[in-house]
């Protein structure tokens, strides 16, 4: 029960070259729309900056164009199916996890799925979870693109981790993992509601914790570590970096069995062409 | 127009409410924006259907409420030095060095209360909006209207919605199962005990499905050509390659202005061209498709025309679509357009199908 073989689980949704370098720049631009009160910068003479709600038409196009370029060979139906199945238990997860103060389960599925059965299918898993559990709820708001692409790539992340690892050291190295994806994800998430609860600093003001875009980036950026930990460091993102920790170590091993048995079950590899 | 109930094709109620949320998102005028949300509010209670989802708009509306709250609130929290009128002098609270020399409170001035109200008020709208959306469009239809680029993964969430009730029933049998036995007591190992069999039994059924799913022809690896495959892939990346170009511009406001607004489109349309590209490989009939009937093309146009009208204002009356609180918001006859003409909706479209007969 305790063998934890690495090398016998496969890539679910392999990545071609153009899929990797597709998914850079995609990966780029959703980062330039989170991290927009750093990039601005106004000319002369401009005295109101609004917040771009154009991003939040855009990032969903984005997100699409991406996702349909990596499944855009086909996609066997176990992998779907086990897509399909994994999406919905982390939408579970989520649904009774949500609400209890930052103790979100959600991360250590994604993490684990990502370890097994690879980057690719992290990251369209990371999408699919959050859409899935958005779908249910009935939460689909002007944060999802947003919050989708973050999980996207914390599965994305979490099939990156080398490959070699095993055992014990496996387990440490995800919770790590599950640990500092907790908490980029809540500066992230933050990072895109800032301007938009905080509202822009108006001329005149001061001493206010809002982005001010004739400030240079240095400047927002440090008002802004001041707000994040202010206001969700020590609480919501300690919580949730916590119980994914915990959920890893306690579950991990378990549960890294279970899907690498579903993995050699479901995944074809291509062994010569 | 027909009398008929029916639902709305879910893409078209999407369409409406985008076009009011946009129209919404370019103005900060409080009058503008309340006369918006009584819009929605009407709309989605003529037109919801009695379906579970769409007792959701009420829980939208509550999160506006807490999104005008919470900006009012960090207001007075944080909005210290903010010139003006002052209405309440609180005593104010320096913070530590580290953190920026913030100080908390200190004298709250109309100015800026009104400030965070009429801009909480405007995310209020928006996510309202979103949410008269949710409300009034079934979502599994939605998952039906993906475009076809998006079929595998569409097919997953759908896999994915009608899973979660077997789950539950997975769980209530391994329960019962495991209370019938002796085994160990500690929390761990029991959550362990409980775990590991319901995600087998999860993975087992969802292997069978895909067996399922392999006969009836799903995941078919397509018939695309090399070359295709190569300028939908061409046509994606020059796509978002131009879009990163045009999102910089659109930041950097010293960048040239053909690079901001024209680049942003003309990469959209052509990564948006990739996806219907790489759609067309993709050859599947649809059961009973939802049809786009004089009445969804009605709603749309409402929907297009509101947001039209929106950036109209935003870009003629200034004065209107972001008044200075220092003074009376005021309305044009273009505002009021604005601000009703989303009503047209309840007219234009079919009532909704409610169970147990018309109402």
């Amino acid at each position: 029960m305790s063998a934890t073989t690495s090398g016998t689980s496969g890539i679910a949704i392999p990545l071609s070259a153009r899929s990797r370098v597709t998914l850079t720049v995609a990966s780029v631009l959703g980062l330039m729309m989170l991290c927009w009160p750093l990039l601005v910068r106004v000319g002369d003479g401009v005295s109101r900056i609004d917040p771009p709600f154009l991003f939040l038409l855009l990032l969903p196009v984005v997100i699409a164009v991406v996702v349909a370029e990596m499944s855009e060979g086909g996609m066997d139906a176990r992998v779907l199916a086990i897509l399909g199945v994994l999406s919905a238990v982390n939408a579970l997860l989520r649904l009774v996890s949500a609400g209890t103060a930052g103790v979100e389960l959600v991360f250590f599925l994604l993490i684990l799925s990502g370890r097994v059965f690879g980057a690719g299918f992290g990251f369209v898993l990371g999408v699919t979870s959050l859409f899935a559990s958005a779908l249910l709820t009935a939460g689909v708001g002007p944060w999802l693109p947003f919050q989708m692409l973050c999980a996207a790539w914390v599965g994305l992340g979490a099939g990156l981790l080398p490959r070699r690892v095993t055992g014990r050291a496996e387990i440490a190295m995800l919770a790590a993992y599950g640990v500092v994806a907790a908490y980029l994800f809540g500066a992230l998430m933050n990072l895109s509601g800032w301007p938009f609860l905080l509202g822009v600093a108006v001329p005149g003001a001061e001493g206010d914790l809002s982005f001010d875009p004739t400030a240079g980036a240095l400047h927002n950026l440090r008002t802004f570590a001041a707000y994040t930990l202010i206001t969700s460091t020590g609480s919501f993102d300690t919580g949730r970096a916590i119980t994914t920790a915990i959920a890893v170590v306690v579950l991990g091993p378990a549960v890294l069995t279970t899907l690498r048995r579903a993995s050699r079950r479901a995944v074809v590899v291509q062994t010569a062409s | 127009m027909s009398a008929l109930p029916r639902d709305l094709h879910p893409v078209a109620w999407w369409l409406w409410a985008i076009g009011l949320a946009t129209a919404a998102s370019l103005t900060t005028n409080p009058l503008l924006l309340l006369m918006i949300v009584g819009v929605v509010g009407v709309v989605v209670t003529t037109r919801r259907t009695d379906h579970p989802w769409a007792r959701s708009f009420r829980f939208y509306v509550w999160l506006g409420v807490a999104a005008v709250v919470l900006r009012v609130l960090w207001r007075v929290v944080l909005g210290g030095g903010y010139p003006g009128e002052v209405v309440l002098d609180l005593p104010e609270v320096p913070l530590p060095d580290f953190v920026l020399g913030v100080t908390l409170l200190g004298p709250v001035t109309r100015e800026a209360l009104l400030a965070g109200l009429y801009d909480g008020l405007r995310l209020a709208t928006l996510v309202i909006c979103v949410g008269a959306a949710n409300s009034l469009a079934n979502p599994k239809r939605l998952l039906r209207s993906l475009p076809p680029a998006l079929y595998e993964v569409g097919t997953a969430l759908v896999v994915a919605v009608t899973v979660l009730p077997q789950l539950t029933q997975s769980i209530q049998r391994v329960r019962a199962a495991q209370a019938l036995r002796a085994g160990d007591t500690g929390r761990v190992r029991r959550l362990r005990r409980f775990l590991v069999p319901v995600l087998e039994d999860t993975f087992d059924r969802s292997l069978a499905l895909a067996a399922g799913m392999d006969t009836r022809g799903y995941g078919r690896a397509g018939t695309a050509t090399a070359t295709e495959r190569r300028t939908t892939g061409a046509l994606v990346l020059a796509g978002l390659c131009g879009v990163v170009v045009g999102v910089y511009a659109l930041l950097d406001q010293t960048a040239p202005r053909l690079l901001a607004a024209p680049m942003l489109v003309v990469g959209t349309l052509v990564a948006v061209a990739g996806l219907v590209n790489a759609g067309r490989r993709v050859q599947r009939t649809r059961y009973r498709p939802d049809r786009w009937r004089p009445a969804e093309l009605a709603v749309v146009a409402v929907g297009l025309m509101v947001g039209a009208l929106g950036w109209w204002l935003n870009h003629h009356e200034l004065a209107i679509a972001y008044p200075a609180v220092t003074a009376t918001p005021e309305v044009s006859l273009t505002a009021l357009a604005v601000g009703l003409l989303g009503l047209v909706a309840v007219v234009v479209s079919p009532p909704p199908r409610v169970q147990g007969g018309a109402r």
